[in-house]
């Protein structure tokens, strides 16, 4: 799988411009970024610290609007959607991993994973116990589902919030350095979970500093000062 | 099973269980003021008006010198505007309590009387009572110590008493009570008068008109047309129709409402600031949820919810203490009154205020922290990292950062003012509660202070009244005659009524009672050593001031405020005489009184003729003094109507007022706690809020002892400023209180007086409850271990 053509993408960029207003006069983060991903597809993004990777996901995410350009998600134009309708199209449509894993902490692991379903209403109540149990054996920590997330341990919590991620089934995954707090051996197991939903047909997009991808994403975007700087499929 | 989201709040809540407890009592102990002065007010306001117009009282009451026969009364009724009239007689007399003696009222009714008008409730023995017998005012008891099968020593008219049995008693509440007017109220026949030596005639012509707004003019058109037809009135009274006490009480207690409203609203600002820290905490996990797809309006649903639980709490424990106390100051107010509590229901706006000031006021207030933290974008929330925040780039901050000193002090000022939105708030939950708090106490002790002083104005130790004027000169030698007594000034009291300068005669005010409402004409020696006048304008009286005046203030608000060097008219008997004002002085007790020099009472009453002596006495049994005046005095052939010590007028001065004094002074004790809560509040939030930044100080060496010392000294002070704040607003405030409850009760502002006991007590309470809130917060930080603060981020 390669480059994806356009009517493929589940998620699309189109010329997107971020430019931030600072003391020191407005500061390009992302310039002029084209990007498309089909369904299916494992894409990491990688570049210098600074050179706009979280910008790129937050404008996926509809967490940041672009200053100019277009986001696609899914069909729906992000940069369009008004502010009170963003985060019930978030939580539909994207799912979201971060590298502080921003569990709720006062919340079960289940009752964490449960929390998207409630707010989505995407899950009839009944079986939003046995759906977050079920995610959360696909992530490995079943065993974990009664326990406070500060009881677990750093690999726990990210599986735990990639299976929070997949509570409603999103068709799109972002991943901003998922692995950032991660010994390799963890971190190998969570890129493992990455490639099994990009191989189950989901677009699956993660910033990373991981160096040795290969046997894990399909594609490698390279960011530099806000532009694309490569875009290479990852030999197998 | 319940929803994630309902699961996090609650846990949410037990987590902050410290803080919710906070804000659950600053919510309820406001609230409980609240209730209690909503009820007290409702009941009472209602109760005092309702007992008041039970009696049905007469619009205006005639003095026909002559008296009203029946054929007359008849006529009367027919008059037009007359809704009903009836005859009356109320003679005023003495009685020997105890071997003293004590101003008596009679009020005479015929037994034919229907008692459609000034009725009076039965409520033991029976009306008409016996021909040697009377019923009492039931609140009369202590000032005659006697009941039902007791008798009274009344004094008939030539000074000889007889007695006559008590058969029992009535409940009128168309009077100020019998004990805060020092005197007693009887209700006789005139077969049992003329028993005691008085000649009944039914000079009092009392009527209820058609038109209510129009009484004076009735009453004044019914007088014409008596005198057209040959009768004499006298003088007409019509006083406001309502209790005596009702506008003071509705007045009062209003005061005091909006005294309970402001604590709850503190303690609303509480709650909001409060919330304001735990939401802020929250950020990063509002940013989760709204990364999970939870929209503003379901956050806002889920936060208010959590704030309406705890102010539904807080209501529910309010409810009961509010209710216990609004009763209890119900009960108390109507024994004050005299009044009985027929219907204690409340009325529906009642409860509904409760709920929706204890509901509604702190949810409403809350709402601001609540919409602030639902509406932060995903971005802004997940950025919040770090523990710096924007300190550092504040012009302040670069100066604090110039300090030098003790570096925890140092540390603890630049904490103070990171959050400076916290910190004003404190500051101003503290200073608004001890500027409650000390304007309290500060205006409990004003009007005090202004009573003891207005009464040590009065030199004299006792005032003897007589029961008509007599010539000075032998009841004064009398008088100077008795061992102890040091020295004797007679004056000379009658009853008058503001006129206008034209000569028309003012209808009276004067209740039924005599006192409330009443206007004297007095003549005192311009150079008396009984009273030290506070002369507030112009002058006090000179020799040969023949047509001068000088009022005191409920004089002046009666004749219109006059400017000094005006001129008044003054009626006495009817005929009306042109007064100028030259003075006007303040005092507290006593009638509307227009003084004047003994000589200028000529045209009225014959020369050096006197109707009561002020003396002052040395010794240590000062009943037996007084007696042995009393003695000595009608030993002249003049009649004693009574005695009244200073001490017993001060008695009287104080019933009116002291039970509001206490209320003031609980009030002003809620102010503190809510106050307080709100610093208890303010500390544990910054503690939490900085847990990290307690965890990286003690990783770089700082130990619990330090860690604890920066939050106490944070603390300390928080407190000294909302302290300093405090005392300052407060004095404004007291100034404010005092005017108030001044002209409500002596119909001037009390001037500003300073608890320093006060002041002090709040000090102390705001130091030892700085410390006591922020020892808490300050063990809960020196206690958290460095794992524990830096492992959540
Ligand atoms: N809110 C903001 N205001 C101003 N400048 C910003 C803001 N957010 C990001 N930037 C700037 O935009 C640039 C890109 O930031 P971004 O966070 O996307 O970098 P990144 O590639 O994710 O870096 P890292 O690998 O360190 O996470 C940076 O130079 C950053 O300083
Ligand atoms: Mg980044």
């Amino acid at each position: 799988m390669n480059i994806a053509s356009n009517n493929e993408a589940v998620l699309a960029v189109r010329s997107a411009t971020k430019v931030y207003a600072t003391a020191g006069g407005d500061f390009p983060a992302l310039r002029e970024v084209d990007l498309r991903v089909a369904p299916g597809e494992f894409v990491t993004i990688v570049g210098r610290s600074g050179s706009g990777k979280t910008t790129l996901l937050n404008l996926l995410a509809g967490i940041d609007r672009p200053t100019s350009g277009e986001v696609w998600v899914g069909g729906t134009g992000v940069h369009a959607l008004p502010e009170r309708r963003l985060a019930a199209w978030r939580g539909r449509t994207v799912g979201l991993v971060f590298q502080f894993f921003q569990l709720l902490p006062t919340l079960t692991v289940a009752e964490n994973v449960m929390l998207p379903m409630d707010f989505c209403d995407t899950v009839p109540a009944r079986q939003r116990r046995s759906t977050a149990m079920h995610l959360l054996d696909q992530v490995g920590i079943a065993e974990q589902a009664e326990k406070l997330p500060a009881a677990l341990s750093g690999g726990q919590q990210q599986r735990a919030a990639i299976a929070r991620a997949l509570a409603n089934d999103p068709p799109v995954i972002l991943a901003d350095e998922p692995t950032g707090n991660l010994d390799s051996t963890t971190a190998a197991a969570v890129l493992d979970l990455f490639t099994g939903l990009a191989r189950a047909g989901k677009a699956v997009v993660m910033v990373t500093h991981e160096r040795d991808l290969s046997g894990y994403a399909d594609r490698q975007v390279t960011l530099a000062d806000g532009r694309i700087d490569t875009d290479l499929a990852v030999p197998a | 099973m319940s929803r994630p989201r309902t699961v996090k709040i609650v846990r949410d809540l037990w987590a902050a269980r410290g803080r919710v407890t906070v804000m659950v009592l600053a919510i309820a102990v406001a609230l409980t003021g609240v209730a209690a002065l909503l009820v007290a007010r409702a009941v009472i306001t209602r109760e005092a008006a309702a007992a008041y117009a039970s009696t049905n009282p007469a619009a205006a009451t005639l003095d026909v010198d002559d008296g009203v026969d029946p054929a007359l009364l008849a006529a009367v009724r027919t008059r037009p505007g007359i809704a009903d009239a009836t005859t009356r007689q109320t003679v005023t007399t003495r009685v020997l309590v105890d071997g003293q003696w004590r101003r008596m009222l009679l009020f005479v009714v015929d037994p034919a009387d229907a008692l459609t008008i000034a009725k009076f409730r039965v409520e033991s023995g029976s009306w008409p009572p016996t021909d040697d017998g009377l019923l009492i005012e039931r609140a009369a008891d202590t000032i005659l110590r006697a009941g039902t099968g007791d008798a009274l020593m009344v004094a008939g008219p030539d000074g000889s008493t007889t007695s006559i049995r008590v058969d029992g008693t009535v409940y009128d509440p168309a009077l100020a009570p019998a004990a805060q007017e020092r005197s007693g109220y009887g209700y006789l026949t005139p077969t049992a008068l003329a028993r005691l030596g008085f000649t009944p005639v039914a000079d009092q012509l009392k009527i209820t008109v058609t038109d209510r707004s129009a009484v004076d003019s009735t009453a004044r058109d019914l007088a014409a047309w008596l005198t057209a037809n040959g009768h004499v009135v006298h003088e007409i009274q019509a006083p406001p129709f309502q209790h005596p006490h009702q506008r003071q009480t509705n007045a009062v207690t209003a005061l005091f409402l909006a005294f309970a409203a402001a604590a709850l609203v503190l303690a609303a600002v509480l709650v909001a600031a409060t919330l304001g820290g735990m939401l802020a905490a929250q950020t990063r996990q509002i940013g989760a949820m709204k990364t999970v797809g939870a929209t503003t309006g379901q956050l806002l649903r889920m936060y208010l919810t959590a704030t309406a639980a705890t102010a539904v709490v807080a209501t529910l424990l309010a409810v009961g203490p509010g209710l216990l106390a609004g009763y209890g100051l119900v009960d108390l107010v109507g024994t004050l009154l005299n009044i009985d509590i027929a219907d204690r229901s409340l009325p529906w706006w009642v409860p509904v205020g409760i709920v929706a000031s204890g509901v509604g006021i702190p949810v409403l207030v809350a709402l601001v922290p609540i919409l602030r933290a639902a509406r932060i974008t995903v971005r802004a929330a997940l950025d919040d990292h770090g523990t710096g925040g924007r300190v550092g780039l504040r012009r302040t901050d670069r100066w604090l950062a110039r300090l030098r000193g003790n570096r925890t002090t140092l540390l603890a000022v630049r904490n103070l003012t990171r959050r400076r939105g916290r910190l004003a708030l404190t500051v101003l939950l503290l200073a608004a509660g001890g500027a409650l708090f000390t304007a309290g106490l500060n205006s409990a002790t004003a009007w005090r202070a202004w009573v003891d002083q207005g009464m040590d104005r009065r030199a004299y130790d006792a005032e003897l009244q007589l029961t008509e004027p007599v010539l000075a000169e032998p009841v004064v030698a009398a008088a100077r005659a008795v061992p102890g007594v040091t020295s004797v000034e007679a004056v000379l009291s009658v009853a008058a009524t503001p006129a206008d300068v034209a000569g028309r005669v003012e209808v009276q005010r004067t209740y039924p009672d005599g006192g409330h409402g009443s206007f004297t004409l007095t003549g005192i020696r311009p150079d008396t050593a009984m009273v030290r006048f506070d002369v507030r304008a112009g002058r006090w009286l000179r020799a040969g001031d023949r047509t001068a005046v000088v009022l005191n203030q409920d004089a002046a608000s009666r004749l219109g405020n006059p400017a000094i060097g005006s001129e008044v008219g003054i009626a006495v008997d009817g005929r009306a005489g042109r007064w100028r004002v030259v003075g006007t002085v303040a005092e507290v007790g006593g009638p509307a009184t227009a003084y004047t020099i003994p000589d200028a009472m000529t045209p009225i009453i014959a020369a050096d003729q006197v109707n009561a002596l002020r003396y002052r006495f040395d010794g240590t049994d000062p009943r037996a003094v007084t007696d042995r005046v009393e003695t000595a005095v009608a030993g002249t052939g003049a009649t004693v109507v009574a005695t009244m010590p200073t001490t017993e007028l001060r008695n009287a001065v104080d019933g009116h007022v002291v039970i509001f004094v206490y209320v003031l002074v609980v009030l002003a004790a809620l102010m503190a706690t809510v106050g307080l809560l709100g610093l208890a509040s303010a500390m544990s939030i910054t503690v939490i809020e900085r847990t990290r930044e307690y965890g990286i100080m003690q990783a770089i060496g700082a130990t619990p002892h330090t860690i604890r010392r920066l939050v106490l000294t944070e603390g300390a002070i928080t407190g000294i400023i909302g302290c300093l704040v405090a005392i300052a607003a407060g004095i404004p405030l007291s100034t404010m209180i005092g005017d108030l409850l001044g002209n409500l009760s002596f119909g001037l502002p009390v001037p500003l007086r300073i608890a320093p006991g006060g002041l002090g007590a709040w000090l102390l309470l705001v130091i030892t409850g700085a410390i006591g809130a922020t020892l808490t917060a300050a063990q809960r930080a020196a206690r958290l271990t460095i794992r524990e603060t830096l492992t959540y981020q």
